[in-house]
């Protein structure tokens, strides 16, 4: 019982299907599996660690320079990206050439970026929540959300993609309208 | 497809919205209504189109993982003077579209497209390239926006209209979801025919 119920809360939380946060970066990734979930798990990595960040710019900048905050933010994720790719670098160097590609549109996207401003914006409405391990927790979960719709779009994607669905809905609109219609029975849930 | 042509791409041939799903999330989100479809207009056109002209400075001998990163720094401070101006513009509209705002400029039309084509051109025609990118989106927010808010709510521009039947669902995000899906098989449908009547209907019918 609590597995479901921590199931509709991962679902009704879930920034794609209710905020539509990161859908063109699940789009792109789609053209292969294997891509997508490697995406969505490379996308978990940063909205956890972003997250962490966007704890303490939040706290430290004042009021009159919120408006900064999309360039520290943007500034943070870019450092995690050098990081991460440095490290994945010493690591495998073969990796490194084949993944680098998805790890750029893992970490400029809207997904964590959005994600970023989220988390930030719902520790200004509840300052219980304004500590940062709420803000490490509730990346995560943004991240975890993004796993789940890439596993909801990989198991219809072959079928959305096949020669059974009209040639002008075959693919990409297809996939769009059914990522309406589960979002829309997360909307009934909430 | 002439080379000329291809220039007007972003427009109608390859539409960053219903061609290849880029920046969809403003449209399905902002995209319910035309007073918030004209600030993200304003701001996704300012943004981009100031953003990677900008950008196109930064030189190609730098990694390209810290290019990425310059031309984020760039759009986020591009966006703080868009901001400002929105402000005394569509005041009552910023709050409304909330974090969509921030997130246009970190658009995958800045951060996909910039490398993969737009600076693989000559600056000039990189310019008319992207400014019919940016029309393209402009069109597709517009037409969105004026439909969605007729169907679900029954006005235009916040003033009521003759509509009989109302569906509020077109108004939510999954509704957003749906549309853009219908639309985009609709204009694939459209550009279909269009070129099989250009290479005198010996082109393939499936265009994905």
């Amino acid at each position: 019982m609590l597995l479901i119920t921590e199931f509709i809360v991962l679902l009704t939380s879930n920034l794609i299907l209710t905020q539509a946060l990161g859908t063109s970066t699940l789009f792109i990734a789609a053209g292969s599996k294997k891509n997508l979930i490697g995406t969505a798990f490379t996308i978990t990595l940063f909205t956890t660690v972003g997250s962490a960040a966007a704890y303490f710019i939040s706290n430290v900048l004042t009021n009159n320079a919120k408006d900064f905050t999309l360039l520290f933010y943007a500034l943070a994720v870019g450092i995690l990206y050098v990081l991460f790719l440095t490290v994945l670098y010493f690591v495998s160097r073969k990796t490194f050439r084949n993944a680098r590609k998805y790890i750029h549109l893992s970490a400029f996207n809207c997904a964590v970026i959005g994600t970023l401003f989220t988390v930030t914006q719902k520790a200004q409405e509840n300052p219980q929540f304004n500590n940062i391990g709420s803000f490490i927790i509730a990346g995560a979960e943004a991240g975890f959300g993004f796993i789940l719709a890439s596993f909801i779009l990989t198991a219809a994607y072959r079928r959305l993609s096949s020669s059974d669905v009209p040639a002008a809905f075959r693919g990409f609109p297809a996939m769009l309208i059914y990522l309406g219609i589960i979002s829309m029975a997360v909307y009934s849930l909430t | 497809m002439s080379k000329k042509n291809s220039v007007f791409d972003g427009l109608l041939g390859d539409n960053t919205v219903l061609s290849s799903l880029m920046v969809i999330s403003p449209v399905i989100m902002c995209g319910d209504t035309l007073r918030n479809a004209i600030a993200v207009i304003y701001a996704f056109s300012a943004i981009t189109f100031l953003s990677v002209l900008a950008g196109s400075f930064v030189p190609k001998k730098l990694p390209y993982a810290v290019r990425i990163i310059i031309y984020t720094l760039i759009s986020s401070l591009v966006y703080i003077p868009v901001k400002f101006a929105a402000r005394q513009f569509f005041p009552e509209v910023i709050d409304r579209i909330g974090i969509y705002f921030m997130l246009l400029a970190v658009n995958s039309l800045i951060m996909v497209q910039t490398e993969a084509k737009f600076y693989r051109m000559k600056r000039g025609r990189m310019i008319f390239s992207l400014i019919f990118y940016i029309l393209g989106f402009d069109a597709v927010m517009l037409i969105t926006s004026f439909l969605r808010e007729l169907i679900a709510h029954g006005t235009i521009y916040d003033r009521v209209a003759d509509a009989d039947m109302l569906i509020s669902g077109f108004g939510m995000p999954f509704g957003g979801f749906i549309f853009l899906g219908l639309f985009c098989g609709l204009y694939r449908k459209i550009r279909s025919v269009l070129r099989r009547e250009n290479s005198g209907g010996d082109s393939d019918a499936s265009d994905n």
